[in-house]
């Protein structure tokens, strides 16, 4: 009896203790995934904001907390005119790269569909550009756009009977330079995307279309855009955050010249914080900058299919 | 089978010890004994290390690193090394020997060497130099080193010069004056070269090299307190000169209209190998450079000569160079630096990269600069003019370079250039 007594107070024991499980507590998975975001991400961006409110400068350790900097960035007149060349090389690019990426995922999609040998190969090399530091790409395009009689793109000029352009030295025509080897560096990132959106697309729809009659462009127009459309627009949103961001593919290509032609709004920040040392001034463009990407990031995320939707 | 097992053995033994006898001091990032007890930073050019990569001046460098690490046995120096970006390294480096994390030893550009030492954070080096050996350097060299206190912070030990190349079979005469430029520039555009070349990109080079043109006249860009004066009275009416011809040098065409985006001394290298130049204002090294590219009969065609002024009696060159400067505060790696700075740089470094001797009795010396060339440029140095090292510096450069930009793209006439340029330095030195 005793025995029994003792043996039922172990189980209710038992019972009343539920074993601890990991899985029941998702902050100690997430923890240092925060720990290193918070570390890498958030605190330099609060940093910033928080630099971004004083007057500090790489020449004077001391500094105090002040509104002079924006204030002074109301007073900037070379502001209009960097943030119309900053949308200028954003918008142009995002719609070049969407294009060509997109023309580049269906020819590709198609290859692979037909067993066309050599439809890896095109894929790497397209990638290859993509891989390429900023920097790296940035003289490889200087290379081409030279001026000097060895330039690569007016050399091809000269030899059709055509006179040479002044790639980077006409204010005009410098952005669209800039733009060009944007473009180049930037379209394979929108292919794989668009071309992992092509591969997830059901067969059954284009069956579908081709047992009513569709031809190919009613075919790319009714079923493959409408099923493209969420791919297309988070593609979207992070090219526009990442070419925002740009500035070392054309502190390569042109520095931002002549003049402030090719001056973005990333490389401005970047030669006030380390060529002028002006650290608080700075900070309140790249503050600008981040204000801008959370704006595209807010998209992004409202564009992302919801868990149900998946 | 015992015995040939243990002969194995002690053969690999003796082999592995005589190969870690061997063990190469000079190495493209580290001179010394990998096993040495002391180690001493140094972040340079890969130009100024046993990273050279001019396979000539490597070969040249190597016994003289050699000797330094056969000389200090208990010593390795590691190196850290330098981007092109040198502003941005600069200003990272000044973070870094804030939070006491700078390396030991730094090659630090004579221009930048002020803000270092007006931040504090390089070691005084006087007293491991001769009285002597301080008077001897160049007053220019002397007094960019020399702190408020009194004390030298640094060892400028190698100096450069802009100077003006020519092609003698388009351009046989020098030319003296700015319309003497102008006029022989004209000729050989018309004669299908590019008359002039020279640096109008966004970089540094564009703004000092042109300074030349500003200084000959006698202007001065600060005052002695380091307030920006360069848009005010005389100043402004020289920087207006100096805009103005370069502008119609490409107006005119005697400049190519593609020295808006020039940014690289290569350039004028490249056009000059090309057969396509016929003059340009570049740095003294170049000399080497271009002749390393070109056929000897072709090498010979070139010439050079000062940099022509408003007048043949206004004349001026800028001069910069690099320095080697101390961080650490251990006594024994200040020691050390300074011996790098003593053995490696004062003279013998001199003699393998061609930059000039910053002192007198090394200039009447040292073998490589004792030919007609270097007898050449050690006159030209006489009308040399340092970058002020004062903090608003940089912002004048770069607005400099933006103002150079917009007149050379015929985007801007001049004075409104210069109004704009002036309005943005005075902006940026009311928040300083």
């Amino acid at each position: 009896m005793t025995e029994g007594v003792a043996t039922a107070n172990a189980a209710l024991r038992t019972r009343r203790r539920p074993r601890w499980r990991i899985s029941e507590h998702p902050y100690i998975w997430v923890a240092p995934l925060t720990l290193l975001l918070l570390a890498t991400y958030v605190y330099p961006a609060v940093e910033v904001v928080r630099f971004s409110f004083t007057n500090a400068t790489l020449l004077n350790p001391e500094y105090e907390y002040t509104l002079r900097s924006y204030q002074a960035l109301q007073r900037n007149t070379s502001l209009g005119g960097l943030l119309w060349i900053t949308f200028l090389f954003v918008f142009a690019s995002v719609v070049f790269q969407l294009l060509l990426g997109l023309l580049i995922a269906l020819a590709l999609n198609r290859g692979v569909n037909r067993n066309l040998p050599g439809v890896s190969v095109v894929r790497i090399v397209i990638l290859s550009s993509w891989i390429v530091p900023g920097v790296a790409a940035g003289i490889v395009w200087q290379l081409i756009f030279s001026e000097a009689s060895y330039g690569f793109l007016n050399s091809l000029l000269r030899d059709v009977g055509l006179p040479p352009v002044k790639w980077l030295s006409r204010p005009d025509i410098a952005i669209w330079s800039a733009v060009i080897a944007n473009i180049w560096r930037g379209t394979a990132f929108s292919m794989i995307l668009l071309y992992a959106g092509l591969v997830i697309i059901p067969k059954s729809l284009y069956e579908a279309a081709a047992v009513d009659g569709a031809s190919a462009w009613r075919q790319f127009w009714y079923v493959t855009l409408p099923q493209l459309r969420p791919i297309l627009l988070i593609n979207t949103i992070l090219i526009s955050i990442f070419t925002l961001n740009t500035f070392d593919l054309i502190l390569a290509l042109t520095g931002g010249g002549p003049g402030r032609a090719t001056e973005v709004l990333s490389l401005y920040a970047y030669n006030l914080v380390f060529r002028n040392f002006d650290l608080a001034n700075g900070s309140v463009i790249a503050v600008v900058l981040l204000a801008i990407s959370v704006v595209f990031t807010f998209f992004y995320i409202r564009l992302l299919p919801k868990e149900n939707e998946t | 089978m015992k015995r040939s097992f243990v002969a194995t053995l002690l053969a690999c033994t003796v082999l592995g010890g005589t190969g870690a006898l061997a063990q190469e001091l000079v190495t493209a990032d580290r001179v010394g004994d990998p096993g040495a007890p002391n180690v001493l930073t140094f972040r340079t050019n890969p130009g100024q290390s046993p990273n050279n990569p001019s396979p000539e001046q490597n070969a040249a460098f190597k016994p003289i690193w050699q000797e330094f690490a056969e000389a200090h046995p208990d010593w390795q120096v590691q190196f850290e090394f330098f981007s092109t970006d040198i502003g941005g390294e600069h200003a990272r480096l000044l973070e870094q020997a804030r939070a006491g994390r700078a390396p030991d030893c730094v090659s630090v550009d004579s221009f930048q060497l002020a803000l270092f030492v007006q931040n504090g954070v390089l070691q005084p080096v006087t007293s491991f130099f001769e009285q002597e050996e301080i008077d001897d350097l160049f007053p220019f060299i002397r007094e960019g080193i020399t702190g408020e206190d009194g004390e030298i912070y640094a060892w400028w030990w190698g100096t450069d010069l802009r100077i003006f190349y020519r092609d003698t079979t388009v351009m046989p005469d020098a030319p003296a004056t700015w319309d003497e430029l102008q006029a022989a520039a004209s000729a050989a555009a018309e004669a299908g070269k590019e008359g002039v070349l020279f640096n109008g990109g966004r970089w540094e080079g564009t703004a000092f090299d042109w300074l030349a043109h500003f200084w000959s006249q006698g202007g001065e860009l600060v005052d002695d307190t380091g307030k920006p004066i360069f848009g005010e009275g005389d100043n402004r009416e020289y920087m207006l000169n100096a805009l103005t011809f370069y502008d119609e040098l490409v107006e005119s065409g005697a400049a190519p209209s593609r020295v808006a985006n020039i940014a690289t001394y290569d350039d004028f290298n490249a056009a000059a190998i090309a057969g396509t130049a016929a003059s340009f204002i570049g740095g003294h090294w170049q000399r080497s450079q271009i002749r390393e590219g070109m056929s000897p009969e072709q090498f010979a065609n070139w010439e050079v000569s000062e940099i022509p002024g408003p007048t043949p009696d206004q004349r001026a060159t800028g001069t910069g160079g690099w320095t080697v400067a101390a961080f650490s505060d251990d006594p024994a790696k200040i020691e050390m630096c300074v011996a790098l700075m003593r053995e490696v740089f004062m003279g013998p470094a001199n003699e393998v990269v061609g930059d000039l001797p910053t002192r007198q009795a090394l200039f009447d010396s040292l073998p490589r600069f004792q030919d007609e060339y270097f007898t050449q440029l050690r006159d030209y140095l006489v009308n040399g003019k340092a970058r002020p090292g004062v903090p608003i510096y940089p912002e004048i450069s770069n607005q400099l370079q933006i103002m150079m930009g917009e007149v050379l793209a015929q985007t801007k006439e001049p004075d409104a250039a210069l109004t704009d340029a002036w309005n943005a330095v005075n902006e940026a030195y009311s928040r300083m």
